[in-house]
């Protein structure tokens, strides 16, 4: 037996986080769920488990309710779907559209009873709420069964912490319920979940696309090949995700590093496919103030979508230079006093709405405007 | 800016044009009596250069003339700038400004109207005011060179003025090269701030106040997306909630009917166990039946037969018993003759008994009878008696004729009435009373009893009248008694009146004496008591009867008792004793009572024992036929019962086979009892409720589907929206525009922040350059007051704040100056801020009338510190103590009075 085990493709999700890009983070969605059929066929998988979330939500634009049943009907092999958390099975609910029952290959597995496919068994934990404090597997007693048993679930593998159990299921989930494999969905990033003799027999597959920053392993689907019952699944994970989603944190110190980290952001591959999160910290010196403009422009122009957070970057108290090149008088002593204000150690009064950030914002200006006129 | 010449027309007091110049660039005194016009000048000069000149309102209306339809005129000729120019406004009507500026000699037209007025205030002021009247605010330099009228103090400058000083004086600590920086700072900042710090608005709003309005915008839009989300949620656990409650109620019917249909399983069982029971309850029946006959047929066979047998055995002893009971009955009739007869022999003694007792009651009677007829005769006399008193009492009391108490008490009243009009007659009489000393002869002429009566010496006589008395006395003199006029002739009749009244009452009573009639009184109610007594003693003698009824009664009783001695004519001589006749007749009868109850007890002996053998003779005779008909009758019964042609063994044998059987109907029958208890109530009443309930549930279930259908269609519309979808968009739309708007106000802030900074440190670097004025204006005031004052300190805008002492001591406000040197304070100080405004350019300084407190020893001084100013500064001093200024060197005077003077003529 041999199939492609994916989830949480979160559909249709708000990407606020993202600006603009969302709609382009939303549609890049649906191209890896076409990428998930195209390895799933390439791969030979006999048939796909969708462990749920494959929706957003329940109340996501039919359309691409349509589109998805459309993407899972054009693997041609089985296609069985649980509803997630997400996506819970109830009234209203994305698994009522029309699209569903239209499908000759698409199964959506709404209740939690043994379905019989070719060598096997599988054992479906459809969510049909919101939140649960439930084990979903505790129902599934699949040691009697012939043949391969392949469980499905939507849960919080034990060990990960939560203030309150979210559809928990416990670490040896699939042992204890007789299973071959279990393949889980909503954490979104690939994780595999040994047995106490080493075979792996849980795993979650992550979501197939990047949903956000941070995500550790996400945009992958796993290849499960299982020989026979018993027999110790093989599990590989293939790339599916075509956003990357970078986190780049760096501290400048000295003057031109900021110059060499913006060839390294130029250096990134594919930036139309990237969402860049550039956090920089340190000390600025005046004369890298353009680099920063730069790099913003590079962000803005090259990249999907990139943010800058320069709040923990403040200029080099020992950058003086362009200061002394100030008129004398009333701006040179302006342009010191906001150098000290935006210090974010800076002691004494500090005038309202003057945080570190204004400050050093309001220097950098004051070096811009100085520079505009060959101060 | 140096003022040349004004000229005024149709202005307050100037109806007829003035024009008062040229001036010179230093010292000009214009000097005139009070309410000459000196300040009306310096109005017009202010308004003309200041004012726009399409200003209107009371306050540009009060400037025409009073009584006069003129338009107000100023014409004001200056230089600024190394140029000379000439101002011409005309308020009110046809309002109207004309900047000219001299080229080649002669004014050449350069702005009107509005641009005219713009173009002027430029000259005068950075920030001119909009349309309309200029307040001191908007004087630009003016307020600092501009004294009004006994004004000198320095109220708190404008912002544009003390930017205006604070950049006279910045340029002088600021570097090279500061100004274009601060000026592109400048530009930034308004790019996004108005110069008073407020955010742009309008056409050149930052993008921020766009961002904003658009962030309201994908709010609100968010708000309506997450509502249409919340909205169909809600209409989602709807629908959930119908279908469980669908479910339930449908799990609801299927238990209902699953029930029902055991019900029913039961009621059709119940239903066959009562046909079982009425089915086996007949075999029951049947078998006890047929027992019960079979057994009664034993029975009665069995007591026949022993019926019969007794039944000949008592018939055989009664008839054996017969001969003897018909003997016993004929000596008893025998006996009982013979006793009736003894019987019929004292009965014949009892008319001779009754005839003594007779006798003795009558003798009883007759004695009652005398008794009540002498009773009788007694009554009967003494009613005659008290008839006849009373016939008598009757006769005296008709006799006698007295008043009653009602008539004796009218009788009284008239009397009253009488006596008073006597004495109410006399009282009004004239009485006239002579005592004559010797007998003579009185002629009454007038009076009472008119006539001649004879007088006797010492007796009085007197003549009474009404209304006056006249006697004569013969030979000696007529007497006329008069009295005051009365109405004596009423009080007569009403005299008379009482009088006929006493006597109709008394007529009848032959006296009208009040004793007597008292006393015919007293005696009428005597009588009247005895006449009382008499009827009362009657009517109780004859207790309610008549006189009449009581002698019939005893004509009666006499009837009676004559009849009794018709019977027994002895009694008349010798009445009877009725006693001893009692007793006799008494003993007689209780013999023969005696006797009589002895023959009637043998009588009534014989006679019952006779009726007694009679009887069980009878009674015999009826046994034996009735045990005959009864051993016949058996005889026929046992016949009949066993006619069956059974023996009785057959028959016992019969009876317990039925009992068997019968005994087996029982027990099936106490099964089928048994079934039935175990059921209860009848289960059909169950099945019926249930079907009911089922019916109930079916109805709630339909409707909890109906509404699951209409829910699932309203559900279904929200979903097709895709309401996620639309709240993801907007939730982005609003993080983007947040995202903006931090990005605008950093850079907003930033800029602000920069500027606010630059100008503290220029505003710091400027409190330090501040101290040159104060130390301008502190040597000024030293020359005039002397340092007694101390410094001067200046406040934020420039003005004279308070003086510090000049040793280590409290700073004085200026409010505990005196009024002269408070003159020379803000003398002292506009004269060095005008130094600094003026910026190395002439300008004007008008006084009007401002040193009236100062003394005149300090004023000399004043007046030299004035010299030295207008080396510097054109002054123009307006005041009406010409003789004040006379001592300045090279002034220049202006005497309005002569000017007007000579206008007029």
């Amino acid at each position: 037996m041999k199939f492609l085990h994916t989830g949480d493709w979160q559909i249709g999700m708000r990407a606020a986080h993202v600006g603009a890009a969302g709609t382009r983070v939303r549609e890049e969605r649906l191209s890896a769920a076409r990428r998930v059929i195209e390895a799933a066929r390439r791969e030979g998988a006999e048939f796909l488990v969708v462990c749920g979330d494959t929706f957003e939500d329940n109340g996501v634009d039919r359309v691409l309710v349509q589109k998805v049943a459309d993407i899972l009907g054009g693997f041609g092999g089985p296609v069985y779907v649980i509803p997630g958390n997400h996506d819970p099975f109830m009234p209203g609910s994305v698994w009522e559209h029309p699209a569903w029952r239209s499908s000759d290959n698409v199964c959506v597995l709404r209740e939690a009873t043994p379905t019989e496919v070719s060598g096997g068994t599988l054992f479906p934990c459809p969510a049909r709420e919101r939140h649960s404090g439930k084990d979903p597997t505790a129902w599934i007693a699949a040691a009697a069964s012939r043949g391969i048993r392949v469980g499905l679930a939507h849960g919080t593998v034990e060990g990960v912490y939560q203030e309150e159990p979210d559809y928990p299921v416990p670490r040896d989930a699939a042992v204890r319920a007789g299973l071959d494999y279990l393949a889980i969905g909503h954490w979104h990033s690939t994780a595999t979940y040994p047995a106490a003799d080493g075979t792996l027999r849980m795993a979650y597959a992550g979501t197939h696309e990047t949903t956000k920053f941070g995500e550790r392993d996400s945009g992958n689907v796993l290849i499960v090949e299982i020989a026979g019952p018993g027999a110790s699944p093989a599990v590989t994970a293939v790339r599916t995700g075509g956003l990357a989603w970078p986190v780049i944190e760096e501290e400048v110190r000295e003057p031109g590093e900021l110059a060499r980290l913006r060839q390294r952001i130029e250096a990134l591959e594919n930036p139309g496919a990237t969402l860049l999160d550039l956090r920089v910290a340190g000390l600025l010196c005046a004369q890298d103030r353009d680099e920063l403009a730069r790099l913003e422009q590079i962000l803005a122009s090259r990249f999907l979508f990139g943010r800058i957070d320069a709040t923990r970057l403040r200029p080099s108290p020992s950058d003086d230079s362009w200061i002394a090149g100030l008129p004398a008088g009333a701006l040179r002593s302006a342009a010191t006093r906001l150098r000290e204000l935006a210090d974010p150690a800076c002691a004494g009064p500090r005038p309202e709405g003057a945080s570190p950030e204004v400050a050093c914002r309001a220097l950098l200006d004051l070096y811009a405007l100085a520079s505009e006129g060959g101060a | 800016m140096i003022l040349r010449a004004i000229a005024v027309q149709g202005w307050r007091c100037f109806a007829n044009p003035v024009s008062v110049g040229p001036f010179t660039d230093r010292l000009n005194v214009l000097h005139a009596p009070n309410a000459t016009g000196k300040s009306t000048l310096f109005e017009a000069l202010q308004r003309g250069l200041l004012d726009g000149h399409r200003v209107s309102g009371r306050e540009v209306e009060n400037l025409r003339p009073w009584g006069r339809e003129l338009a107000p005129t100023v014409t004001v000729e200056f230089s600024h700038g190394g140029a000379e120019y000439r101002l011409t406004k005309r308020f009110c009507d046809h309002p109207a400004a004309e900047l000219e500026r001299r080229e080649n000699g002669s004014f050449v037209r350069m702005a009107e109207s509005e641009p005219a007025d713009e173009k002027t205030r430029e000259i005068l002021t950075r920030n001119p005011p909009g349309r309309g009247l200029s307040r001191p605010e908007n004087w630009g330099l003016a307020q600092v060179l501009w004294a009004p009228q006994g004004n000198l103090a320095l109220d708190r400058l404008s912002g544009d003025l003390v930017a205006d000083i604070r950049t006279a004086l910045g340029v002088q600590v600021s570097g090279p090269g500061s100004g274009p920086l601060e000026e592109r700072i400048e530009t930034a900042y308004l790019r996004f701030f108005t110069p008073g710090g407020q955010c742009r608005r309008g056409k050149d709003a930052p993008a921020l106040v766009r961002l904003r309005e658009s962030l309201q915008d994908a709010l609100e839009a968010q708000r309506t997306a997450a509502e249409q989300q919340q909205a169909f949620e809600e209409a989602a656990r709807r629908v959930e909630d119908l279908r469980a409650r669908r479910a339930q109620a449908r799990r609801d019917a299927d238990a209902l009917a699953k029930s029902l249909r055991d019900a029913r399983a039961r009621a059709e069982a119940y239903r066959e166990l009562i046909s079982s029971k009425a089915q086996r309850a007949e075999r029951l029946k049947a078998a006890e039946a047929q027992h019960r006959e079979l057994e009664q047929r034993i029975e009665a066979i069995k007591t026949a037969a022993k019926d019969l047998g007794d039944v000949r055995r008592v018939l055989s002893q009664l008839r054996s018993e017969l001969p003897s009971r018909v003997r016993e009955v004929e000596q008893h009739q025998i006996e009982a003759a013979r006793t009736q007869t003894a019987l019929e022999d004292v009965r014949k003694t009892r008319d001779a008994n009754e005839a003594t007792r007779q006798t003795a009651e009558r003798a009883g009677r007759y004695l009652d009878e005398l008794r009540r007829a002498s009773a009788l005769d007694d009554r009967l006399r003494r009613i005659n008696q008290a008839s006849q008193t009373l016939a008598q009492h009757k006769l005296a009391r008709s006799r006698l004729v007295a008043p009653d108490a009602k008539t004796l008490r009218a009788i009284r009243n008239a009397m009253k009435d009488c006596d008073e009009a006597r004495m109410r007659l006399e009282a009004a009489l004239i009485t006239l009373e002579i005592v004559p000393e010797k007998a003579g002869t009185l002629v009454v002429v007038s009076g009472e009893e008119p006539g001649a009566r004879s007088l006797s010496a010492g007796a009085p006589a007197q003549v009474k009248g009404s209304p006056e008395v006249v006697v004569d006395l013969p030979g000696v003199a007529r007497l006329r008694a008069r009295g005051p006029a009365g109405s004596i002739d009423e009080i007569r009749g009403e005299r008379k009146k009482a009088a006929q009244k006493l006597k109709a009452l008394t007529e009848a009573f032959g006296t009208a004496d009040r004793e007597a009639l008292d006393a015919l009184q007293d005696r009428a109610t005597e009588l009247d008591k005895r006449l009382a007594a008499a009827q009362t003693q009657l009517d109780t003698l004859l207790a309610g009867e008549t006189a009449e009824q009581i002698q019939t009664e005893r004509a009666t009783l006499a009837a009676v008792i004559s009849g009794m001695l018709a019977d027994y004519p002895d009694w008349r001589a010798t009445p009877p004793d009725a006693a001893a006749l009692r007793a006799a007749a008494e003993a007689s009868q209780r013999a023969f009572l005696a006797a009589l109850d002895t023959a009637e007890a043998a009588r009534d002996a014989a006679q019952i024992a006779l009726n007694a053998a009679g009887r069980q003779r009878g009674t015999l005779e009826v046994r034996i036929e009735e045990t005959d008909r009864r051993e016949r009758s058996l005889a026929a019964t046992l016949a009949e019962l066993t006619d069956d042609g059974k023996s009785q063994g057959e028959r016992e044998s019969e009876m317990r086979r039925v009992a068997l059987a019968w005994e087996a109907a029982r027990t099936s029958l106490e099964e089928i009892d048994a079934k039935l208890a175990e059921f209860g109530e009848d289960p059909g009443a169950t099945a019926a409720t249930l079907e009911k309930q089922l019916q109930a549930a079916d109805g709630t279930a339909t409707q909890a589907l109906e509404q699951e259908k209409r829910e699932e269609g309203r559900l279904m519309q929200v979903s097709a929206q895709g309401p996620y979808s639309a709240l993801a968009r907007a939730e982005e739309e609003v993080a983007r525009l947040k995202r903006e708007i931090a990005s605008e106000e950093l850079q907003m802030a930033a800029i602000r922040l920069l500027r606010t900074t630059v100008e503290q440190s220029r505003n710091a670097a400027l409190a330090a350059v501040a101290a040159p004025v104060e130390l301008a204006a502190t040597r000024t005031l030293q020359r005039i007051a002397g340092n007694r004052l101390g410094r001067i300190q200046l406040g934020d805008a420039f003005e004279p704040a308070q003086m510090m002492p000049g040793l280590a001591g409290a700073s004085v406000s200026l409010e505990s100056m005196s009024g002269g040197e408070r003159e020379q304070i803000y003398l002292a100080t506009r004269l060095a801020l005008a130094d600094v405004l003026a910026k190395g350019e002439r300008q004007l300084v008008v006084l009007d009338d401002v040193l009236v407190a100062t003394d005149s020893g300090r004023l000399a001084r004043v007046m030299r510190i004035l010299e030295e100013a207008a080396q510097r500064l054109q002054l123009l001093i307006l005041t009406c103590h010409p003789e004040r200024y006379q001592g300045l060197d090279g002034a220049r005077f202006f005497d309005l009075e002569r000017i007007r003077g000579s206008a007029a003529g």
